[in-house]
């Protein structure tokens, strides 16, 4: 269950200008088990939401709850063990570490849960095998197609099985064919029982989601709740 | 290990540049430290006397001649446990009689005598053996001495026109003796002669009355246990007329004040490594963190704790660190032996890579690539994960 309740967001802008306010009073509630795509035009605080629900960044007010736990009173270094525990992020440039391989990279997020060992690595090669990129476990992310990189980072999101999954624009930098397999991933953690928000610019990527969001002017608008009793 | 070197391998290459000018500067100056040091325990360890005048001799026995009536006085003093009678010339009297780190001198000993100094009782013999009583037309040479005239234990020495045979090279001490000639005092007196026309000329006629025992240009002189060696010496001077006596403290603050100029040159030096290949270190560390901004803005994302990525990169950092710091070491070990090699020709020795400086330039790279990436780290955990994975992007 991810929770977020009036999330307000500011950037400083050059002076004599005023904050650019990017989220203004932004509530939202995505249930275990719930797909939910948050659209919106380049630029609309989409990423920011997502930053600030998955504690990659403080929002200015507002609080968020995960699992049932008030993550954002947390201190730093428990911030980023909530965020271990909860919290699974596929970005839109995948953020693989170029230095290691397809393999370690997915294993990185074991080893900051300390969850690092033989199960970890079983689980992360089944995870690679499932999503056809087994035999590129050896290689570096710059040997990789887009569409590798990102079914490998998915694995890497995917490894502790956390209860919250996060995507921003996941789809944005792959052709249709992998958009797909992505898109499908997503929805079948929704269906295992994440809570999974998704944001992109492309209307596309609301297909089988279970709540579909417009962010417009710093607001959350809903556009479509196929189960109410899930999201907002 | 491997890994950090194919991953870091610039950053490895800017520390070991730095590393090795800080290794390099440093060994120049601890082989000018060892010379100052060397020359400052020598006279510390015996009281040099010389005759009053000038004109005669070269080094510590500068002065004028200090005749055997004058040595034997000595020996009387209270306090005095030894007088060693000694003739020390330049080895080409063209050169300037000042002692300087390229002079080469012979040095004659009465070999009768045990030598009194308490620091260097006897030099260290590399190849061969120690003059002996006896000893005439043999000598032991210095390493410089033996490296530069190509002279090995069995060689022949011709010194004014006289054959000598060479039984002994001393070990390199990196002072003065690595450029004597050491002999029998009684072959440096002929040689004394061969070289001084006004000493030829005043013997010939008969002006004064010189035996062979009077041809000495100084004198080191020991004390007994439990004397103060300076109280010694300036009993000397008020008891032996027409000597000058060297009180050993005031002519280690003499060795030490006409050094001052190297010593502060020496500290200019090591200093201004310290800082620049400091500087270099701790900023090809820094800039190795900063530059992985994105990769810790991603670690972050993914829950690792300040905790887990100080200690990571603590770790790497110490690797590279090390890594770098090694092959600076041995860069500037091959390339003070390249010089040295090169410099060995003319008998010099430009590099001493000590241990303690060695040890001392890996500990101070380490300690301060640590305290880099600490202070690296510390300044990106600062950042919000997104704020991280923004700028690193």
């Amino acid at each position: 269950m991810l929770e977020a309740r009036g999330l307000v967001k500011a950037y400083a802008t050059p002076r004599g200008k005023p904050p650019l306010r990017v989220l203004d009073g932004v509530d939202l509630r995505v249930a275990g088990g719930r797909l939910a795509v948050v659209l919106g035009a380049s630029g609309s605080g989409k990423s920011t939401l997502l930053n600030v629900v998955g504690l990659l960044e403080d929002a200015d007010a507002g609080e968020v709850t995960l699992g049932g736990e008030r993550v954002s009173a947390l201190g730093r270094s428990a911030r980023s063990r909530a965020r271990g525990r909860y919290v699974g992020f596929v970005f839109q440039s995948f953020l693989l570490l170029p230095s290691l391989t397809a393999l370690d990279n997915v294993l990185l997020a074991a080893r900051y849960a300390g969850r690092a060992g033989a199960d970890a690595r079983r689980r992360a090669r089944d995870l690679l095998a499932q999503f056809g990129v087994l035999e590129r476990q050896a290689h570096y992310p710059p040997q990789l197609s887009g569409g590798e990189q990102q079914r490998v980072a998915f694995c890497r999101a995917v490894l502790n099985d956390p209860p919250v999954l996060l995507a921003d624009e996941p789809t944005g930098n792959l052709d249709d064919a992998n958009g797909r397999v992505i898109l499908d991933a997503l929805r079948a953690r929704a269906r295992a029982g994440a809570a999974v928000v998704v944001v992109s610019h492309r209307a596309d990527a609301a297909g089988g989601a279970d709540a579909v969001y417009r962010m417009r002017d710093g607001r959350l608008e809903s556009e479509r709740a196929v189960h109410q009793g899930g999201t907002r | 290990m491997g890994r950090i070197t194919r991953r870091y391998g610039f950053t490895i290459a800017g520390i070991a540049i730095g590393v090795a000018g800080i290794v390099a500067l440093g060994a120049m100056g601890e082989r000018i430290v060892r010379f100052i040091e060397g020359g400052d325990r020598f006279v510390l360890g015996q009281i040099s006397v010389a005759g009053k005048g000038m004109g005669m001799g070269a080094g510590f026995t500068a002065g004028g001649m200090l005749p055997a009536s004058a040595i034997r006085a000595i020996a009387a003093v209270p306090g005095v446990s030894g007088v060693q009678a000694q003739v020390m010339l330049p080895l080409n009297p063209s050169t300037s009689q000042f002692m300087t780190l390229t002079q080469e001198l012979i040095l004659g000993v009465d070999l009768s005598v045990p030598s009194p100094n308490r620091q260097f009782p006897t030099l260290p013999i590399r190849e061969g053996r120690q003059l002996r009583a006896g000893d005439r037309g043999v000598a032991v040479v210095g390493a410089s001495f033996a490296t530069s005239h190509g002279l090995r234990v069995g060689s022949a020495l011709t010194l004014e026109g006289e054959a000598y045979r060479v039984v002994g090279v001393l070990e390199r001490t990196l002072t003065a003796p690595d450029r004597f000639v050491m002999v029998a005092i009684e072959d440096a007196r002929r040689q004394w002669v061969a070289k001084d026309r006004m000493l030829r000329t005043i013997i010939a006629s008969g002006a004064a009355a010189v035996n062979a025992a009077d041809l000495n240009t100084g004198a080191a002189v020991g004390w007994r246990d439990g004397e103060d060696p300076d109280a010694v010496a300036r009993r000397i001077t008020e008891r032996v007329e027409g000597v000058n006596v060297q009180i050993p403290s005031e002519l280690s603050a003499l060795l030490r004040s006409s050094t001052a100029f190297f010593s502060a040159l020496l500290g200019g030096i090591g200093a201004l490594a310290f800082v620049i290949g400091g500087l270099s270190l701790a900023n090809t560390i820094a800039a190795a963190v900063f530059e992985r901004l994105r990769d810790f803005g991603v670690k972050r994302a993914l829950g690792a704790t300040d905790w887990q990525l100080g200690r990571e990169v603590l770790a790497e950092a110490l690797a590279v660190t090390l890594s770098g710091g090694a092959v600076g070491v041995a860069l500037a070990i091959l390339l003070g032996a390249s010089v040295d090699r090169w410099a060995a020709r003319s008998g010099q020795q430009l590099f001493l890579f000590s241990g303690r400086l060695l040890g001392g330039a890996l500990v101070f790279s380490v300690l301060l690539g640590a305290a880099a990436a600490a202070y690296a780290t510390l300044r990106v955990v600062r950042l919000s994960p997104a704020e991280a994975i923004r700028r690193g992007a």
